[in-house]
């Protein structure tokens, strides 16, 4: 376990359950998780043991049927604004990148601080800043369809990164990379944890990619069946 | 790479932007009305549709209230000719030139207390040749052309039982390129024009006048006039004479501005109805039309909408998204249903068969009739599609295929 997992917590959660489908279906059953500051974590298991739908739960994207969640200083089950909460303290990153074909690499970054507090001014120097840290600032202009998907993946990440949040939501990241697309966004992922202590939670099925985080926590059936420091 | 720290460079004057120069200088920041411009552009067929049924509706309602403005401006401007205070028709007849009102009625108006001067006056219209399908013809006694407004400005009145003569108006007169002296022919006979007059009003100056025993046996109405216009003695409330009137005789209605036209002309009343209607169904149709293509635009963009809200937009971001895209597309389809409903009401009036018949009368009313219907049409039809698009849980929709 790396030196962050023993300061304060940043997420925390307690008997979380999720039940879909009137009850037929349990995704979780009773998740505790503690995750410290700036400490980077994999999520792990087979498809169907409840670790997309934690993370989903974790960034208020849906709301647990039982238990409590906290992130930050938000108790998610008493927040007002999800939207708030989404915007401005977490970053979300999919398996597919999401991004909007018809704007630009930089737009595409910007488009996540329309509604937020930075001045418009500031916006654009600000994006393409977060470009050229995800080392794409020469391919501001391009569109998506112009880009490798490493490319698309790291511009996703920038967009996570527009309003600066505390913590990084990766679904999958790597899911539908090559090998070297995923070496870079993994690089980059520990560089936003040591240089910025960003607290990163990452939902993979890849041991590989999991490797490289703090600590793994691995799922089966709605629960966390091991946890432990990775190797 | 510049990654140092928890904050980034946050401005342009960041060694990270001026190492890209290009960037800065040619890059705008995002705004929503970029994105909504973007939005359209990306897709231009579905946005060119949507303006397309947008113009159409709203070139329809447009075309609709000029040309019933136009006949009702035409149908009601004869009221006017006279100057009087108020006038009188028959009560509810389908057109005002069909109204009748006989001598004794006519006698009964004058006398009503308050009534310092009544003029009958019969109107007939004639087809005089391609240009003049509708041209009008007005009986009336020499005695009465001063209290109606009439001066001569040419030649000499009519005699007061004289037949075959005729005045023209000055506009008929140069419209027709007579001159006092000259044949005019209607009613089936040669009148000889013996006089031009002027009323100081359009309509009238337009027609003919005809000494009224002369129209009235041309067209067998003896003893019938179409209108009384009437003005009240000095001092009396015109509102109180129209009502002794009325009561006196309720077969016959008042008339004092031209918005009270229709009720001696139920054709203005149902053309009126008519125009209502025909915008009520164009504004549903083109709602309709708007909201099922926004609709199959949010099928398209589900995922793109279910990142919006992952990303923190709010629905009334979201919904203002939508309606934005829409509502830009209404404006420039209601700017072109405007142009294209003047070209096709200049187009139809060009028409030989509704040359002369069809006139369009194009009002700041209709023009802002025509952009209320595009907005409303934008409004309501992407009010659903938006509120869904707000509505979608961003974790279903971004799975969405």
């Amino acid at each position: 376990m790396s030196e962050a997992s023993t300061a304060a917590p940043m997420i925390e959660t307690h008997g979380v359950t999720k039940v879909y489908a009137d009850g037929r279906v349990q995704a979780l059953a009773g998740v505790d998780l503690s995750v410290s500051a700036g400490e980077f974590v994999a999520v792990t298991g087979p498809s169907g043991c409840g670790k997309s739908t934690l993370l989903g739960l974790l960034a208020a994207l849906d709301s647990p049927t039982s238990g409590t969640i906290r992130v930050g200083s938000h108790a998610l089950e008493q927040l007002h604004d999800a939207n708030h909460f989404r915007r401005q303290e977490v970053g979300l990153v999919f398996q597919f990148h999401n991004l909007l074909p018809r704007l630009s690499t930089l737009h595409n970054v910007e488009i996540a601080m329309l509604g937020s507090t930075r001045p418009h001014a500031e916006r654009t120097g600000f994006a393409l800043g977060l470009l050229d840290d995800v080392g794409l600032a020469h391919l501001a202009h391009r569109r998506p369809p112009q880009l490798s998907g490493g490319e698309r993946q790291r511009v996703a990440v920038a967009r996570a990164l527009a309003n600066e949040p505390s913590v990084l939501f990766a679904d999958e990241p790597t899911g539908s990379l090559d090998s070297h697309s995923t070496e870079v966004v993994l690089a980059l992922f520990q560089r936003l944890r040591t240089e910025r202590g960003v607290t990163i939670v990452i939902v993979t099925h890849d041991e590989t990619v999991a490797a490289t985080a703090d600590r793994t926590v691995h799922m089966l059936d709605g629960r966390i069946d091991l946890e432990g420091p990775t190797p | 790479m510049g990654m140092s720290g928890v904050a980034l460079p946050p401005t342009a004057s960041d060694p990270v932007t001026q190492g890209h120069p290009e960037a800065t200088r040619h890059d705008r920041p995002l705004t929503m009305v970029a994105l909504v411009a973007t939005n359209l552009w990306a897709k231009k067929a579905r946005s060119a549709g949507i303006a397309f049924a947008v113009a159409l509706a709203v070139m329809t309602v447009v075309t609709l209230t000029v040309v019933s403005s136009g006949l009702e401006t035409a149908a009601s401007a004869v009221l006017t000719v006279g100057k009087a205070d108020f006038t009188v028709a028959q009560n509810g007849v389908s057109d005002i030139l069909y109204s009748n009102i006989d001598t004794g009625q006519l006698e009964r108006i004058g006398a009503t207390p308050g009534v310092k001067s009544s003029v009958g006056v019969l109107l007939e219209t004639e087809r005089i040749n391609a240009a003049n399908p509708l041209f009008i013809e007005i009986g009336i006694q020499p005695d009465d052309l001063t209290t109606f407004g009439v001066t001569v400005v040419a030649g000499t009145a009519y005699g007061a039982t004289a037949s075959k003569e005729v005045m023209l108006g000055w506009r008929a007169a140069q419209n027709l390129g007579l001159h006092v002296g000259d044949t005019f022919h209607a009613n089936g006979t040669a009148n000889r024009i013996v006089g031009i007059y002027s009323t100081g009003i359009s309509y009238g100056d337009s027609a003919a006048m005809f000494p009224l025993p002369a129209l009235q046996a041309y067209n067998r109405v003896p003893g019938s006039v179409s209108l009384v216009f009437v003005k009240i003695a000095p001092g009396q409330s015109s509102a109180q004479v129209q009502r002794a009137l009325t009561r006196d005789q309720p077969e016959l209605t008042t008339i004092s501005t031209l918005a009270q036209a229709g009720r001696a002309d139920r054709n203005l009343v149902f053309l009126k109805a008519a125009v209502t209607g025909s915008t009520i169904l164009a504004l549903v149709i083109g709602a309709i039309v708007v909201g099922n293509t926004m609709l199959l635009s949010l099928f398209e963009r589900t995922r793109e909408f279910g990142l919006l809200r992952a990303i923190g937009w709010g629905r009334r971001r979201v919904v203002w998204l939508v309606v934005s895209e829409s509502l830009v597309l209404a404006l420039l389809g209601s700017a072109i249903g405007v142009a294209v409903s003047f070209l096709v009401t200049t187009v139809l009036e060009a028409l030989p068969q509704l040359h002369g018949v069809l006139h369009s009368d194009f009002t700041p009313g209709a023009f802002w009739r025509g952009f209320a219907v595009g907005i409303g049409m934008a409004i309501l039809g992407s009010l659903y599609p938006s509120v869904r698009a707000a509505n979608l849980t961003p974790l279903k929709a971004l799975s969405n295929e």
